[in-house]
């Protein structure tokens, strides 16, 4: 999994703590609390088998062990791995669900605009 | 002269090897090796109230209220504004608002506290800048109570007009 635009250092909230709000930033995030509101980050998330996220969130790669309500959009990867479970809606660029999980949504794909070589951003448009 | 050479070496490969093999452990866990500390990174912002129970440690922007059971860190560079309410308070970075502490407070040379200190114990290091109250009466968990121990018949509007008098 590539890693996402983060600056290398994750930011933990631990099991026995609730967050409320808005989170924004340019990190890693693993979240093994509660979490309630909205997660806009620019690196990955890790939500462990206790996390329970009541938010939407958007990421660079999503992995969920635990629990997310809410909308979830991975840039990259969104992960459900065997004890997790998406009750809400998913964009990804690529989807990679484990038998065991739970995911009671609507999935879309995101198509990436510059899959093949690193060319200029611009670059070539599918013609359609 | 070289036996005392060689002793040193002896001695020192051990010292060297373990930061080495401390480093080559997983880097995915920097410093907390357990999930027990909450950990928000400087580059992350958070608006919203943060409860819970275990210790945290800050280094970003939050804006919000704090109300914990543990041990509440806020390291150089990091920004509160809010409410805060923990057993121990350790502050090095930037405070806005009020701060209630049911353990201790303690302010290092790079904190900048704007607002009351509610704690039993406080050290404050050279540097620190505090404007504001300090009160360190042993009931440390109701901020909100007026200060004056005096029964307050008069409606709450009252209340503020007697500690000006007061003062």
């Amino acid at each position: 999994m590539e890693k996402g635009k983060s600056t290398g250092s994750t930011s933990l909230l631990s099991k026995k703590v609730k967050i409320e709000g808005e989170l924004k930033g340019n990190e890693d995030l693993h979240v093994e609390g509660h979490f309630k509101g909205s997660i806009k980050i620019s690196g990955d998330i890790f939500i462990g088998p206790t996390g329970i996220v009541e938010a939407d969130v958007e990421a660079h790669n999503v992995v969920v062990q635990g629990q997310v309500t809410g909308n979830v959009t991975a840039h990259k990867q969104l992960q459900l791995q065997s004890s997790g479970k998406l009750l809400g809606d998913c964009a990804a660029q690529s989807i990679h669900i484990n038998e065991g999980a739970l995911f009671e949504g609507r999935s879309k794909m995101i198509r990436s605009s510059a899959s093949t070589t690193g060319g200029k951003p611009d670059g070539n448009r599918p013609k359609n | 002269m070289a036996l005392f050479g060689k002793k040193d070496d002896e001695v020192r490969p051990p010292a060297v090897q373990a930061p080495a093999a401390a480093k080559a452990a997983p880097q995915s866990s920097q410093k907390n090796t357990s999930l027990d500390t909450t950990y928000v990174g400087k580059n992350l912002q958070i608006k919203g109230n943060i409860s819970g129970e275990g210790s945290i440690i800050i280094l970003g922007t939050l804006e919000g209220k704090f109300d914990l059971k543990g041990r509440l860190k806020i390291a150089q560079g990091a920004k509160i504004k809010g409410n805060v309410r923990a057993t121990d308070i350790y502050v090095s970075g930037n405070i806005e608002g009020e701060i209630a502490a049911s353990e201790r407070v303690q302010l290092d040379n790079t904190a900048k506290i704007t607002g009351g200190i509610v704690s039993p114990k406080i050290s404050i290091l050279e540097g620190a800048m505090f404007d504001g109250e300090i009160k360190m009466s042993a009931r440390t968990a109701e901020v909100s109570k007026p200060a004056s121990p005096r029964p307050t018949q008069a409606p709450p509007a009252a209340a503020p007009e007697k500690k000006e008098t007061e003062l």
